[in-house]
């Protein structure tokens, strides 16, 4: 293989190398994590909820900024849709209302980070502190638990494979198509490039800076219903913390942080990813604090693997 | 006795000689004023003397020992200040802590080494009465004006016991009260026995100030003159003035009596100020030229009209219709394409290959709510894109290929495609061929002249006068945000151009 065919196909499959490296390698530490299908089954479904928040995340990162307030977003939407259900509310109109919300927050997001000319890192900074809190403010800081069985129904099982991993492959789908395939989706990556020869090509660099803070919040908010789904209750703290796992999702999947570059594929097996070393950590009886501790060192890791060979290859 | 000598100074860059054979000196107690055209090479004479240029060849002496490496440091420890036109002082340091960045003076308190404010406070309030400067030294930089952020500069100059200071273009952002309060401590600097060299485009200044005058062009010596025994005007022949090559080539466009421009500015005026009232037209087929000096608002009432940054007044027509712009989407919407100066940052994606780049503004152009809907058509785009690598004989090893990695000629040509893609008719162009090799740009401006010879209506801002005259059909000179003339190419000359272009009262 020549060094060029090598670079390109690195840039292709360096994402999914590492997912088999890691893989392999829970496979050897824990017997019961590679030959179980079942086991594959679990992984996919527990990276749903990551690789939704981080395909949100992927339109904040692909202008060049950063959403911290995927987390709380995620939290708010669920809140809502356990509220309303509680109360009776048709789940259509429910989750309705509670992606509305979502997209409300992303709204002011955009909108913020327009009027203020202020980087995103700063605004979602805050704003995720503010959506913490108003979601505390509406449960009074307990957790909504007693839903109605349609809720929990949103995660069930069909012919064997967990609903939000159908809902995950669905989106999927239609963000590809969306990135690739239409003006808007090139007009992001253009924006993302630079920002600058955007607006000079006549691209309305606030509409799209609005649109992507939409879209990563729309994204989140639907991460945020299969995360209440899977859990069965809403806490007000849920998904804190998440933006992280969003974030370190696109970045192993190619994601640059200086925008422009990234690919929703790539994002999917970054999110798998992070799944995985949940899994796989879960399964060799990690204690959730040392989880955190081996989570994030895999993570630097992973991303450092992957520069290294890209560099290696590129000299 | 000169102080300091700079005899044959060479300076090369790749592909460009920007100083060539140059020698100046200075005396102390003397204004020496340095004058030139746009890229005479007065900007990189101030960085060799200020270190940050080593010359290719030539030798420097100062006060009779010749200076083999001039560094930064080695340029401030052979007491040369240099006062840019972009002030460096630092906003939230107070005045007396800039003028003694660096080197402030410490005591020591209990063993711990502290700043000594009392000594520092004393020692700058001295240096600023000298210059005249009634501030409180402890004032943060951040909340005086220019003009006394500038004598702050001074003032540090002294502090550090400046021997030679420069100053480039010190009254270009000063008011009459201002500039006249500026010569007076220059005069005092004068007295104390300091060299200064001078760089100023405004002639009568020249005249009020200096003792003698040194004049480039394209990088060479001319002349130095002692400022005494000429008058203003005598400069500006000196200045310019090349071989007759830079004549007007290809058929001038004739403008019928009874013809009505296709494009009409009337009344432009930036919110910033940085250009005012502007007024013209310009003819179908027609390239028209923008001259003047850096700085005197041509890119920036293009920005304008083009909707990029905000006017607060100001019509744009086209043939006859007034047109809406807001922003870029709507000039491009309605038929204006902008050929920006910078290419690198506001010019192309670093991200995009040449067949996307040329895509963007057409996909925009054919989608609606603003750009929003509408799909990727790559078979089509990729088609364009073939044609025009082929019609504007771009190099490249295809369509795929990355702009980024195409030359600076090359990038120009996609950007233009770009344009064309769209089915523009108004062309701006900003400087299109800054950083652009000699071959391509003759390509540049046969494809210039091509476009206008297919209808299209060509505006042309350029700081080179010789492919101004010898591309274009008329050329209006702009001076301090302003139109300060407007020649045909058959009567424009580089003098009259030049003289529209500077103050001469």
């Amino acid at each position: 293989m020549t060094k060029e065919k090598f670079q390109s196909f690195w840039n292709k499959f360096g994402t999914l190398c590492i997912l088999i490296v890691l893989f392999i390698a829970f496979s050897i530490g824990s017997p019961k994590f590679f030959p179980q299908p079942a086991n594959l089954i679990q992984c996919l479904l527990q990276s749903t909820v990551y690789i939704l928040l981080a395909f949100g995340e992927f339109f904040a990162i692909l202008l060049g900024g950063i959403d911290l307030s995927v987390g709380a977003v995620a939290c708010f939407s669920g809140i809502i849709v356990a509220d309303l259900s509680l109360k009776g509310v048709s789940p259509v109109v429910c989750l309705i209302v509670g992606l509305l919300g979502a997209v409300l927050f992303g709204f002011i997001n955009g909108v913020l980070i327009n009027a203020l000319d202020l980087h995103p890192f700063v605004v979602t900074l805050g704003t995720n502190t503010i959506y913490r809190g108003i979601c505390l403010v509406m449960t009074g800081g307990n957790p909504l638990f007693n839903l109605p069985k349609w809720v929990k129904g949103l995660s069930a099982y069909i012919v064997g494979i967990p609903k939000p991993v159908i809902y995950v492959a669905v989106i999927g789908i239609i963000l590809v198509a969306f990135t690739t395939k239409t003006v808007a989706g090139r007009n992001l990556y253009a924006l993302g490039g630079n920002k600058q020869s955007a607006w000079y090509s006549g691209i309305n660099t606030k509409k799209y800076t609005v649109l992507a803070h939409i879209l990563s919040s729309l994204l989140a908010g639907i991460g945020g219903i299969v995360m209440l789904a899977r859990v069965g209750a809403a806490e007000p703290t849920a998904g804190a913390g998440y933006e992280t796992y969003a974030i370190a999702a696109c970045i192993i999947g190619g994601a640059s942080l200086f925008g422009g570059k990234g690919r929703i594929w790539g994002v999917i097996l970054g999110g798998i990813t992070i799944g995985t070393i949940n899994n796989g950590l879960n399964i060799m009886n990690v204690s959730a604090f040392w989880q955190k501790i081996v989570m994030g060192s895999l993570i630097i890791a992973s991303v450092a693997l992957e520069k290294l060979i890209s560099n290696k290859v590129r000299k | 006795m000169e102080y300091l000598k700079m005899n044959n100074i060479t300076m090369k860059f790749p592909g460009v000689v920007a100083l060539d054979n140059v020698s100046f000196d200075l005396r102390l107690g003397e204004v020496h004023v340095l004058l030139g055209e746009n890229g005479a090479g007065k900007s990189t004479l101030v960085k060799i003397l200020s270190g940050i240029y080593t010359p290719t060849s030539g030798e420097i002496t100062i006060n009779g020992r010749p200076v083999s490496d001039l560094t930064p440091k080695g340029s401030a420890d052979n007491k040369i200040a240099i006062i840019y036109q972009e002030l460096s002082v630092v906003d939230n340091l107070s005045i007396a802590e800039n003028m003694f960045l660096g080197k402030l003076p410490t005591k020591k308190k209990m063993g711990i080494t502290v700043v000594d404010k009392e000594f520092l406070y004393a020692e700058s309030e001295k240096y600023l009465k000298e210059i005249g400067l009634k501030k409180n030294p402890s004032t943060l930089v951040q909340d005086i004006s220019i003009s006394e952020k500038q004598q702050v500069e001074i003032a540090k100059a002294l502090c550090s016991n400046a021997k030679v200071i420069i100053m480039d273009e010190p009254t270009s952002s000063l008011s009459i009260d201002e500039t006249k309060n500026m010569f007076k401590i220059i005069e005092h600097l004068k007295k104390n026995n300091i060299g200064i060299i001078y760089i100023s485009h405004k002639l009568p200044e020249i005249k009020e100030i200096g003792d003698r005058v040194t004049i480039l062009k394209d990088g060479k010596y001319v002349k130095t003159l002692n400022i005494s025994d000429l008058e203003v005007k005598d400069l500006v022949p000196l200045m310019i003035g090349r071989e007759i090559k830079d004549k007007f080539v290809g058929t001038k466009r004739e403008i019928a009596p009874d013809e009505q421009p296709t494009f009409v500015v009337k009344n432009l005026t930036r919110k910033d100020g940085t250009c005012r009232n502007i007024n013209f037209e310009v003819y179908k087929g027609e390239i028209l030229g923008f001259a003047g000096l850096i700085g005197a608002g041509r890119s920036e009432c293009m920005e304008g009209i083009f909707g990029a940054k905000t006017i607060s007044s100001g019509e744009v027509y086209y043939n006859g219709k007034k047109l809406k712009i807001h922003n870029p989407y709507d000039a491009m919407k309605q038929g204006i394409a902008m050929v920006t100066e910078n290419r690198r940052e506001t010019g192309f994606f670093p991200n995009f290959p040449i067949w996307k780049e040329i895509a963007v503004s057409t996909s925009l152009k054919k989608s609606t709510l603003g750009g929003f809907t509408g799909m990727v058509q790559t078979k089509s785009e990729k088609n364009i894109a073939e044609k025009f690598t082929k019609k504007l004989s771009i190099k490249c090893t295809g369509v795929n290929q990355m702009t980024y990695n195409l030359s600076g000629g090359n990038q120009q040509k996609v950007i233009i495609s770009k344009w064309l893609a769209v089915d523009s008719n108004i062309f701006i162009f900003d400087e299109p061929t800054k950083g652009i090799d000699v071959g391509a740009k003759s390509e540049i401006y046969a494809i210039m002249r091509s476009m206008a010879e297919e209808g299209k209506t060509i505006i042309m801002v350029s700081s080179e006068m010789p492919e101004l005259l010898s591309t274009c059909d008329r050329i209006i000179v702009f001076r301090d945000g302003e139109i300060s003339g407007i020649f045909n190419s058959d009567e424009a000359t580089e003098e009259k151009i030049m003289l529209a272009a500077v103050h001469l009262s």
